[in-house]
């Protein structure tokens, strides 16, 4: 599912018309600020405050900043969380004066403690009209629910600002590699990455300079243990779209290639490395930068 | 009722009343219990939360702290959760405060006194493993808060933080077992102690031998009521790449306060120095791949000491056993502060293809062994209770599921430790396993707080669809014998 599409669409049409000029909405209302509590957003929901300074289940803390919203349609939420039409959450509210029983309004939030019911806390929120249904965005709502543990465009947004490359390439070559003994101490550890590499050719440069020789050395850990679990394991002549950094995990920058010393880069991390299905996406979030 | 309200002949009825009542009752004792933790709000959830542990608050052990590989529930980049229970396990929340992005990669917890904080005092090590493994020992106040804990101290290239508390009136002491790569000639063995609640933390090495380079990853202290700490860990004398040729060594300090050199009281008596050494030269197979079913083996280790009596203190580890074998246990016992050791395991307590051993001292003595066993293609989590340094024993299998499924999705599979601790009349304990809900596969009952149909035997995800097995953490209590 495509986050930010829908949140595109939505905040871009349906939101932004429905909220323009509204007065009790509490996020600044510029058009690309409006992108901001979708994208920050983990769980997003349309819903009716039920009760003030209370929660709606047994261990969450009560406090004059939490207030109890039964859910009228979930916009977004992670795959793992259930919450539905009907559920009452506990939000952690910025301003207790924004809320009142039976006020209406949708609420981007991340989530805080889940046990029998759902508890979040509020980044924002837009009030909705007295009399109107909770958003128009809410007629929707429920065809995006589902967001699962996949990389937000936020979260993508991220790791490309923070990658010294973005390229496009294919794996040519992937061998064993040991660190030299001078270079890093000796440690045994159930953590031990079991350090790889591969080597990528490069087929196009998104983000980054000049590649010499269109070649570069990609260190990636083999082993399946927790620590590195989430992070890409190469394969030759694997095809995709890579997020590097500069090596420095290994204890050596560097590595030989073609007999010559060239700077070594690590994929480390979930996301690190995308499916050429995600060209044209990638290419949208660089530009945006 | 209203005419007999003050007259004194009410409270005389009322005795006597209560007196048939109670009288040729059985006195209410705790039952066996086993949740799984997930809560219903995750019922969707499909990771392996694997290696749990346990943190129960010295002043109202209702709050109990629990944790596992359980990655963030609602982001990529949010903070890796704990598990919080508020009625004694009955139930559990997830909430999402340690300093790791994510999930992390090791950690262990202890509670030491929270007399001033009703939903703490939380101590924490964790381990980071984003780009480098960096071990964070932090604090919180209130478990429930949506705060994140705070750091204390931090630094890297250190492995399997085992941290430990005692609470006393000038602040929590705190023990945090280390293997660091940082100590020099190769004495890696260490504890990181603190006298001033976490404020601040001073390393001690206790590794007093030669070592092939580096200890095992396994450094577990145990702190008893009066002050006594012990420490037990793993001396790597030689490393083969498959087969570590160690010893397992013992250190005591008798304050809670440790003065200029702890660890030192117990020497032994074939060298003169630091650290008792209970067995020497065993072999452990070290293999991180799929080695006992799904799972990987190495450094399995524990020790407990009595609350009441710190001389008496038990020691277990998992080595390769006999011909055939692939990971056996073995348990010993001190009676006279770590000085000597059983010369052969305890009665019941060598334990073929088994892992995830872990003990705990019972307040009347009595000592629980958890463990978890590859039988007939199935683990099998037992509790091992003994009063009599397992002479006789109680053996009360909690678990035993299906080892082939599900597949693992990393190592380890249920983890390179599972915990145990004894409070009250209990001992209380966590583990990890398959989530089917499957009755056939809890032989004390199951309480399941994540959406289960125990008559398909299928998980669904609370809005109707259905969920693939898993790996979850369970809670349990089992009443200590008498």
């Amino acid at each position: 599912m495509k986050i930010s599409s829908f949140f595109a669409a939505l905040v871009g049409t349906t939101l932004w018309v429905a909220l323009f000029g509204l007065s009790g909405a509490a996020w600044p209302q510029e058009p690309d600020q409006q992108t901001a509590p979708a994208k920050q957003s983990s769980i997003v929901f349309s819903g009716t405050v039920s009760q003030l300074g209370a929660t709606s289940f047994a261990d969450v803390p009560r406090s004059a900043q939490t207030i109890v919203v039964r859910v009228d349609s979930v916009l977004k939420k992670p795959a793992p969380v259930s919450l539905k039409r009907g559920d009452n959450v506990t939000v952690e509210v910025k301003d207790t004066s924004a809320f009142q029983e039976g006020a209406r309004a949708t609420f981007y939030t991340d989530g805080w403690i889940f046990g029998s019911g759902v508890a979040v806390k509020e980044l924002a929120h837009e009030i909705s009209p007295a009399g109107e249904e909770a958003t128009k965005a809410a007629s929707t709502g429920e065809k995006v629910s589902g967001h699962t543990q996949e990389q937000s465009d936020q979260e993508l947004q991220d790791r490309l600002n923070s990658s010294d490359f973005v390229v496009i390439g294919r794996v040519t070559g992937v061998h064993r590699w040991t660190p030299p003994k001078s270079a890093t101490p000796y440690r045994i550890t159930e953590h031990d990455p079991d350090w790889h590499e591969a080597v990528l050719e490069i087929k196009s440069v998104l983000k980054g300079g000049k590649v010499k020789g269109n070649k570069m050395v990609v260190r990636f850990p083999a082993r399946n243990d927790v620590a590195w679990a989430q992070s890409p394991k190469f394969e030759k002549n694997q095809r995709g779209i890579f997020c590097l950094n500069r090596d420095q995990v290994s204890g050596v920058p560097t590595a030989k290639l073609g007999g010559n010393q060239v700077n070594a880069y690590t994929c480390l991390g979930h996301g690190a490395a995308l499916p050429m299905a995600e060209e044209a996406h990638v290419r949208s979030l660089l530009k945006r930068r | 009722m209203k005419a007999l309200a003050g007259s004194p002949a009410l409270g005389v009825l009322l005795t006597i009343a209560g007196f048939l009542l109670a009288w040729g009752q059985p006195p209410v004792l705790p039952s066996i219990n086993v949740v799984d933790m997930i809560p219903a709000s995750l019922s969707g959830e499909t990771n392996q939360d694997s290696e749990p542990f346990l943190a129960i608050q010295t002043a109202n052990p209702q709050i109990m702290v629990a944790s596992a590989f359980t990655p963030n529930p609602f982001s990529n980049t949010g903070k890796a959760p704990l598990y919080v229970s508020q009625d004694g396990g009955k139930s559990w929340v997830l909430n999402a405060i340690t300093p790791v992005p994510r999930m992390t990669c090791d950690i262990t917890h202890a509670m030491a006194a929270g007399e001033n904080h009703p939903r703490g005092d939380l101590h924490a090590g964790t381990l980071a493993c984003a780009s480098s493994i960096t071990l964070e020992e932090s604090e919180t106040n209130d478990v429930s808060s949506n705060t994140t804990m705070n750091v204390q101290t931090t630094r890297g290239n250190v492995d399997q933080p085992f941290v430990r508390a005692l609470g006393i009136s000038s602040g929590d002491r705190i023990y945090v077992g280390v293997n660091d790569f940082n100590q020099p000639n190769g004495h890696t063995a260490t504890v990181d102690v603190s006298v001033d609640g976490g404020a601040t933390y001073k390393s001690f090495p206790i590794e007093a031998r030669k070592t092939m380079g580096q200890d095992g990853p396994s450094v577990r202290p145990a702190v008893a009521g009066d002050g006594t700490v012990y420490a037990a860990f793993f001396g790597w004398r030689k490393f083969s790449g498959t087969v570590a040729t160690s010893d397992v060594v013992v250190v005591r300090t008798d304050t809670a306060a440790p003065g200029a050199i702890p660890f030192q009281a117990l020497k032994d008596p074939s060298d003169k120095l630091p650290g008792r050494l209970v067995v020497k030269n065993i072999s452990i197979p070290w293999s991180n791949a799929p080695t006992l079913g799904q799972e990987r083996i190495g450094s399995t280790l524990s020790i407990a000491v009595d609350p009441n009596n710190s001389s008496t203190v038990y020691v277990g580890w998992a080595d390769r056993g006999n011909k055939g074998d692939i990971y056996t246990l073995h348990v010993r016992r001190s009676s006279d502060r770590g000085v000597t050791w059983s010369k052969k395991d305890l009665p019941h307590t060598t334990i073929r293809n088994a892992t995830n051993l872990a003990l705990a001292v019972a307040q009347n003595g009595v000592a629980g062994v958890l463990y978890q066993q590859l039988s007939n293609g199935r683990w099998v989590t037992h509790l091992v209770q003994s009063h009599d340094a397992f002479a006789t024993i109680q053996d009360t299998i909690l678990a035993s599921v299906p080892a082939n499924e599900p597949t693992e999705q990393f190592l380890p599979y249920l983890g390179d430790y599972d915990y145990l601790l004894s409070v009250g009349n209990e001992f209380r304990g966590v583990f990890c396993a398959n989530n089917t809900p499957d009755l056939g596969n809890f032989p004390q009952g199951v309480t399941y707080q994540r959406t289960a149909d125990f008559t398909s035997k299928t998980l669904n995800d609370g809005l109707g669809n259905q969920v693939a097995i898993s790996i979850d953490p369970f809670y349990f209590s089992v009443p200590v014998i008498p």
